[in-house]
């Protein structure tokens, strides 16, 4: 990198003085060239595993595709069918509520956590770990046990509920319609707080403590503290949070599968879900690349509103 | 020794293309083993053969004693198994269908999923012929050929898979449980209601687990049901004879309601997958009856490491059909098919090798070892495990393949897989209370009036 920013300024130099224009010019050339056969490997590798595939998935969606035998175009007709399809529309609501009711409570519970074990409490590293071990497991795992706790049969939960006269804990709320997305969505908080936990944590130990203390000294109480000191100092963390729920939650699809299947009746239905279905059961291979699309606009526009909002240096804190 | 300024800048950028050509013949080194043939064996050595394979059934466990069986008489042969669990296998099918590189030899289910590489896929009447004789036909069950060649184009007579396994589905009793409760299997859909009533006041087990998260489950109980009150109807309305809304398959779909609204399931059934938590609640003797099908016998497999008390010679288990109901058929009808089937990729690398391993596995000593783990029932008469480990389990083989196998004419699959989703999807609309009997009838045949 030096070598490269200092010969620039020696050639126009050089060229300037109107000495030996061709030599420094083809060594220009030839540090071009070194500095492409670096960056080519790279760009090799975004094109063939980032760009290609979403070309082809841009193509198949214009077709009506089994996946295997030659498919027929049929222009725009599956976006046509898609925005028509009221499974569809379950999706888009049930992403939104996703959204909304995992990244919220995700926060508020990872920071509250944080704050707790950011300070000497007694055996924090143990509960730090603990906290932060369901974020390590795998959502097969954590969906399969969640289920057996949540079968109003036989589950955890039930026998809980049933020896305690506690009726709430012996309701079915993965097989009713009307609660099965938000049991999953409760699921999935507790699987991720651990995530947010960690994120604040690092967070709270970039906090300026000559800003708390000074707070403090000027009598600022703990929730004025939290509020008006921690919580803005913290920003760069709620929108990095924000960023990875937003995509986080728009390609979830090992929990609600593995709980649900997106049931019952497409209940729980999320895209990466209905696009599986589609593309892999129902052999609807174009449709599936028309959701995969669509998911893909979403998912890109969401991160460029972000980044329009906030500013590309808002993960990193650079507030330039 | 220090280098000026100028030569340091020129050593260094002759290191770096150095240590460019150098990644640029790796790179090219590296290309060129990834260009080898893939047919041609690892070790260079012209004579081994290798085929390859790939399904979700059998497991893993029996699938390599099958290729042990075959590779011990065939030592120049390598196969080449990955077993899969039936989402992953499916999206792996498919993405080497489309870039052509399908393995030799594939497992299938009958009709959507045959038909969808059908093109991709060799006929195998002369592969069937060369080894068992011009009549090979007649050694299988025939509702297994039947469903082999679900969904063929009309004046297509080929078969592009042949069934390796197949099933009956129905209903299986815990007989210690119904023994203590003093009762039989029941026959009727009142017997039923009765078994349920006596045996939720017995104890806290559930009288009928039904894992109804699963669309296939939902799917065959329905089948069983609109059978046992009109045999064939529902067929007929998917090909269109009869509409979704004829009165015997809205009534079907009442029934189905009923095991939700009288209480016969278990409460959230809907949210029950059958395999891994339904089965274990089974198995651990959580529940009197549930709704499965044959290959339930391969719990007692003895090659198992370890195996429940109930499933030891299946003890503890009494298979019986779903319940004739009022008005239905004077007897229970016998639904089932193919468990997995067999096809040869039309490119194979050595055709006739890939006959002779599907062959083997079907109705050779692979296929003897297949059985001897009970897996499930053989797609041929006459093909029984070498050894029994009770009576019981003896009695309930000879049951299964002798009695109710032969006399399967309803298939257990629907023909168009968008047909299946919509019945699963109806079905679980009338279980969480969203659709009427009617309704879902209804949007059953929306479906069929948009595929035309």
């Amino acid at each position: 990198m030096t070598a490269s920013t200092s010969l620039v300024p020696a050639a126009r130099n050089t060229r300037a003085a109107g000495a030996g224009p061709r030599r420094p010019a083809r060594r220009f050339t030839r540090e071009r060239l070194v500095a492409l056969g670096f960056i080519a490997p790279a760009v090799v590798l975004f094109a063939t595993f980032v760009v290609y595939p979403i070309v082809f998935n841009v193509q198949s969606s214009l077709l009506d595709w089994d996946g295997v035998s030659a498919g027929t175009p049929v222009g725009l007709d599956n976006y046509r069918d898609l925005f028509a399809d009221p499974t569809f529309h379950t999706t888009l609501r049930n992403s939104a509520f996703w959204i909304v009711l995992t990244i919220v409570p995700q926060a508020a519970l990872g920071f509250a956590l944080a704050w707790l074990l950011n300070t000497r409490l007694r055996g924090r590293t143990v509960y730090r770990t603990l906290f932060f071990l369901p974020a390590v497991l795998s959502p097969v795992v954590v969906g399969i046990v969640w289920q057996r706790l949540l079968d109003p049969f036989n589950g955890v939960l039930a026998q809980l509920g049933r020896a305690t006269g506690i009726d709430l804990l012996t309701r079915s709320y993965l097989s009713d319609p009307s609660t099965a997305i938000f049991a999953v969505i409760v699921v999935n908080v507790w699987m991720w707080t651990g995530f947010s936990m960690l994120f604040y944590l690092a967070g709270l130990q970039l906090v300026d403590h000559s800003v708390v203390e000074a707070a403090r000294i000027d009598g600022a109480t703990g929730w004025q503290l939290i509020r008006r000191i921690v919580l803005p100092l913290l920003k760069p963390t709620h929108l990095a949070l924000l960023l990875l729920g937003i995509i986080g939650s728009l390609k979830t699809f090992e929990l609600v599968w593995v709980l649900t299947e997106g049931g019952p009746n497409h209940a729980s239905e999320l895209m990466p879900t209905y696009l599986f279905k589609q593309a892999f059961q129902l052999q609807s291979f174009g449709y599936g690349a028309t959701i995969a699309v669509v998911l893909l606009v979403v998912a890109v526009g969401s991160s460029l509103a972000m980044l329009r909002t906030f500013g590309s240096g808002f993960i990193t804190g650079d507030r330039s | 020794m220090t280098l000026p300024p100028t030569a340091r800048r020129l050593a260094a950028r002759r290191r770096i293309q150095a240590g460019l050509a150098l990644c640029l013949g790796a790179a090219a080194l590296a290309a060129c083993a990834g260009s080898a043939d893939p047919e041609e064996p690892a070790g260079g050595d012209g004579d081994e053969q290798t085929v390859t394979f790939r399904s979700w059934s059998p497991i893993e466990q029996t699938t390599r004693q099958m290729i042990d069986s075959f590779t011990e008489a065939n030592p120049d042969v390598t196969i080449d198994a990955t077993i899969f669990n039936y989402p992953e296998y499916v999206v792996d099918l498919q993405t080497r269908a489309s870039s052509g590189t399908m393995p030799d030899i594939i497992g299938l289910q009958p009709g959507a999923l045959t038909q969808q590489y059908r093109e991709k896929l060799m006929p195998l009447e002369q592969c069937a012929a060369d080894t068992w004789g011009d009549d090979w036909e007649s050694r299988f069950h025939p509702v297994g050929l039947e469903q082999a060649r679900m969904g063929n184009p009309d004046g297509d007579e080929h078969y592009y898979a042949l069934p390796l396994l197949v099933q009956t589905v129905n209903l299986w009793a815990n007989s210690e449980l119904l023994d203590a409760a003093g009762i039989e299997p029941p026959a009727t859909w009142d017997d039923l209601k009765a078994a349920v009533a006596t045996l939720g006041d017995a104890g806290d087990a559930a009288p009928f687990l039904l894992p109804a998260k699963d669309a296939w489950l939902r799917n065959v109980v329905f089948l069983q049901i609109a059978n046992n009150l009109e045999p064939g109807r529902v067929y007929q309305a998917e090909n269109g004879e009869v509409p979704w809304t004829d009165p015997r398959i809205v009534e079907a779909f009442d029934y189905w309601s009923r095991l939700f609204t009288e209480g016969i399931a278990q409460d959230g059934a809907l949210a029950l997958d059958s395999y891994p938590n339904g089965v274990n609640q089974f198995e651990a003797g959580n529940a009197a009856m549930i709704p499965l099908g044959a290959w339930w016998i391969q719990q007692s497999d003895p090659s198992k490491t370890e195996i429940a008390p109930l499933s030891e010679g299946m003890s503890g288990y009494e298979p019986f059909l779903f319940p004739t109901l009022p008005g239905g058929a004077p007897e229970s009808q016998l639904v089932g098919g193919i468990d997995v089937a067999l096809g040869i990729s039309a490119d194979a690398a050595d055709p006739d090798l890939a006959c002779e391993v599907l062959t083997d596995w079907i109705a050779g000593d692979g296929g003897q070892v297949l059985i001897n783990t009970f897996n499930d029932l053989p797609a041929v008469t006459g093909l029984n495990p070498e050894e029994f480990t009770s009576d019981k389990q003896e009695q309930i083989w000879n049951q299964l393949t002798q009695d109710w196998m032969p006399k399967v004419q309803w298939s257990r699959y629907f023909e168009s897989p968008e047909i299946d989703t919509a019945v699963a999807d109806a079905l679980a609309g009338v279980a969480a209370g969203q659709l009427t009997p009617q309704q879902a009838a209804e949007s059953v045949q929306a479906v069929q009036d948009q595929q035309g």
